[in-house]
């Protein structure tokens, strides 16, 4: 029944990341300014430069064509080549791949570990004023747009991470502090506690066991809200990460980077859900 | 027989003296070091090649480590000689000869010669590079030659005269023809040591650079350069601030106000640069765009009435605060040589351009100007997205042109939208953008001036000139270019200035002034108006 389950996330995945990649280079080509190039405005480039310049942009036009070509090559281990960087998008995505790994790793691990500080601890306190304190804080954040924490990480010298962390936090607390909430209030909790078990016993035998699956599955999206959150902070903060790199390919309509990086979050993101997912239910059986 | 105390005495007294001398010695090491210079670089290098740079920060890169056979001094706007010691130019203008400089190697010790001279040029002149160093050269169909005389002499013939040949090669950086680090050995004063994509580029000092200082000691001074890959400009203000970054080129007006009011001397003004900003309508034939109002844009009386009717000078006060000058013509007063002192600034008169578009048949009711047939005078005037100061001087022209009735839809745009539009789609009625100019020759912007060429943004590609005065233009500009005399190319380049102005295919607005910051720590700086700005010196610059 698992091994299915494994087999059908698979498949969706590779549809849907195949699909997405397609999408991806469609709206690229459909972007105005596909066609052209910020150096053909070179007053000394002559006309057969500039012409040359063009006929390179427009190469890629037929998307179908472009994207087979492309997941032909792709087999091979060829991912093509930059249109801005002149680079190898193999290359380029190695350099950039652990930038990003350590700032979102860091920021999901920092956001988790604050939010189920502040979630635990309201649940076990059970002081409504700590817990709308908690709620009023965590709402602030989810109110702030992601380039403003990024931007005041840089004007404060903090990490980025902490920026993501930020932005992960408010999201992961509400949903983890809700579902606590409900926990405590399931009949064989009640009756757990009124038999005098302490509340740290009820809290890791009782209550955590029950939420665990839900909180994986919150795992997964919140990789995918730190992925997202990614391309602000490194943006602005000058980080050279996977980000980054999405950010200059889109101002640039540089198709084959985009795809790629398309393709790549859309993996991760899947894997991080799907991954989640699979051991929710494994978990979900055990209990049962 | 020394006594054992004395013995004692003597050894401390000699292991006093050595710790002097090695306190002095690393004294001296460090006052002999030139420290770490940092800046930042607005995008990501493109190329590490000096033959294909093209964007700014290749162009940075190819200043700092390429190694020119001339180089013009920034300061003077005088050619000075480098790798050549003399040089020659055919009184054709066709052919160029460099006397070399000899015992000059590469950063990886690899000799230097004519033979890697002419290396450069061929592998410049390949028609299939398409690079602007190279098409500067390009002024007419055929090959290029070139002869080695002997090691350190070379002519360059080309198939027609290039204008300006000598300052050409003030951008050529000379690659090595044997090195197996082909474009990585170098000529100039720093190499890559390492680049970390995204992220930074550090250069080193070149140990094998051929010059030195007046004491005879060899520069450059500095130890490295540290390029940190920053494209936010607020992220790098902050950090010049921070004091993690030492030079800040090209710096905005308002940082330039903000900073300067906490430390005058850090910051730099020195004066109106090459830049120009300017707006121009569509003339193109097959624009798709009201036919009524391709008759406004493509008459030369509409466009000097609305020229007439923005007010520069409020422009540079407001926009820019007053950190740059009301633009005259199509050259800068900055380039001492080229510009046309006989041009007069063009003077705002609301009252003086109503009455010019009343002759032409314009008229104003209720405060809205139309046409002879009746049609209200409304257009959109497009400019790049995010840049504060074009989005600006926008408005101010939409509150300038409302006083004569003419109604303006501001649009902001991103570039390559803006850039398709501009060059494939002729989809716009105006547009408002600046002209980065690199060089002071006018040569450089022969493709903007040809009614053939591509970048001839008003009417881009004309079959054959479509009025008389950009066949005159196209005359003049080809004229200056095949003529060796500086006097006959600055008169025919005066007259073309003149054209310009009279005809107003570009209404040029202001001129940016060059600003610039460097730190405190930086020792030798004399900010000029010329690219690159701050550290164009870069041999006698140390940080200390």
């Amino acid at each position: 029944m698992l091994w299915r389950k494994i087999a059908r996330h698979i498949l969706a995945l590779t549809l849907t990341v195949l699909l997405g990649g397609l999408l991806s280079a469609f709206l690229v080509r459909l972007a105005p300014g596909f066609t052209v190039d910020e150096a053909q405005l070179d007053p000394r480039l002559n006309s057969a430069s500039v012409r040359a310049l063009r006929e390179s942009r427009l190469a890629d036009r037929n998307i179908l064509s472009f994207y087979f070509h492309s997941l032909n090559r792709a087999l091979h281990g060829d991912l093509g080549t930059s249109i801005s960087l002149g680079e190898p998008v193999t290359t380029l995505l190695r350099q950039r791949i652990p930038q990003t790994l350590r700032l979102v790793s860091i920021g999901v691990l920092l956001s988790w570990a604050a939010a189920l500080a502040l979630a635990l601890s309201a649940a076990w306190l059970r002081v409504s004023a700590y817990d709308v304190l908690n709620t009023i804080l965590s709402g602030a954040f989810l109110c702030i747009p992601a380039a403003v924490l990024a931007l005041l990480s840089v004007l404060w010298n903090v990490p980025g991470s902490l920026a993501i962390a930020l932005i992960v936090f408010p999201r992961v607390y509400r949903y983890t502090r809700n579902l606590l909430a409900k926990a405590y209030f399931l009949p064989h909790i009640i009756t757990a506690r009124v038999k005098g078990l302490s509340e740290l016993r009820i809290l890791l035998w009782h209550v955590v066991p029950v939420v665990a699956p839900q909180l994986l599955a919150v795992a997964g999206v919140s990789v995918s809200i730190a992925i997202g959150a990614a391309i602000p902070v490194e943006a602005l903060c000058g980080l050279a990460g996977i980000g980054q790199l999405a950010w200059q390919a889109a101002l640039a309509r540089d198709l084959p980077l985009l795809t790629n990086i398309t393709i790549l979050v859309t993996l991760v993101t899947l894997l991080a859900n799907s991954g989640a997912d699979v051991i929710g239910d494994m978990l979900r059986g055990q209990r049962a | 027989m020394r006594p054992p105390e004395k013995v004692g005495r003597m050894k401390f007294v000699k292991a006093v003296a050595l710790s002097i001398f090695v306190a002095s010695l690393a004294a001296f090491a460090a006052a002999q070091s030139g420290g770490e210079l940092r800046f930042c670089l607005r995008s990501e290098p493109k190329t590490f090649d000096p033959l294909k740079v093209e964007d700014d920060a290749s162009v940075a890169i190819r200043y700092l480590t390429g190694g020119v056979l001339v180089r013009m001094n920034r300061q003077t706007q005088v050619l000075e000689p480098e790798l050549a010691q003399s040089w020659k130019v055919s009184k054709d203008g066709k052919q160029i000869t460099f006397k070399l400089r000899s015992g000059i190697s590469f950063s990886d010790g690899t000799p230097f010669s004519a033979e890697d001279v002419a290396y450069t040029v061929q592998q410049l002149m390949d028609p299939n590079l398409h690079s602007p160093t190279g098409d500067a050269f390009r002024s007419g169909p055929g090959n290029v030659e070139t002869k080695i005389i002997s090691p350190t002499q070379i002519s360059i013939t080309f198939p027609a005269p290039v204008a300006g040949l000598d300052r050409q090669f003030d951008q050529v950086a000379i690659l090595s023809a044997h090195s197996p680090k082909k474009e990585m050995a170098v000529l100039g004063p720093f190499m890559v040591a390492d680049y970390q994509p995204g992220s930074t580029v550090l250069l080193k000092r070149n140990p094998n650079y051929w010059k030195r200082d007046a004491q005879g000691r060899q520069l450059p001074y500095l130890d490295s350069i540290r390029l940190d890959i920053q494209p936010n400009r607020d992220v790098e203000l902050l950090r010049f601030k921070r004091g993690e970054i030492d030079l800040i080129n090209s710096l905005d007006s308002e940082y330039f106000d903000k900073l300067g009011a906490a430390s005058p001397q850090l910051v730099h003004d020195a004066g109106p640069s090459l830049d120009s900003e300017q707006m121009w309508f569509d003339q193109v034939s097959k624009a798709p765009i009201a036919s009524y109002k391709k008759t406004w844009f493509r008459s030369p009386a509409f466009r000097r009435a609305i020229s007439q009717a923005i007010n520069r000078d409020d422009l540079s006060r407001i926009v820019f605060r007053g950190h740059a000058q009301p633009a005259i013509g199509p050259v800068s007063s900055a380039n001492k040589f080229w510009f046309n002192a006989k041009l007069k600034p063009q003077t705002y008169s609301p009252d003086s351009a109503l009455k010019a578009l009343q002759s032409e048949g314009f008229r104003l009711e209720n405060g809205t100007l139309k046409d002879k047939d009746g049609n209200a005078v409304e257009f959109s005037l497009i400019t790049n997205a995010g840049n504060k100061y074009r989005e600006r001087m926008a408005a101010m022209i939409q509150d300038d042109l409302q006083k004569i009735g003419v109604r303006v839809n501001v649009v902001t745009l991103d570039f390559p939208s803006l850039i398709e539009r501009m060059t494939q789609t002729f989809d716009y009625e105006a547009i408002l953008l600046g002209l980065t100019n690199v060089g002071l020759d006018p040569n450089e912007q022969m493709n903007v001036w040809l009614s053939s060429s591509e970048n001839h943004q008003w009417n881009p590609q004309e079959k054959a000139p479509e009025t008389a005065w950009e066949a005159e233009i196209d005359q003049l500009m080809r004229a200056q270019a095949s003529s060796a005399d500086p006097r006959k190319r600055k008169e025919a380049f005066d007259q073309v200035q003149e054209i310009v102005v009279e005809q107003a295919p570009f209404i040029y607005l202001v001129n940016r002034n060059a600003l610039s910051a460097v730190a405190a720590s930086v020792h030798g700086a004399s900010p000029v108006i010329l690219a690159p700005q701050t550290y164009w010196n870069i041999e006698s610059l140390s940080v200390h």
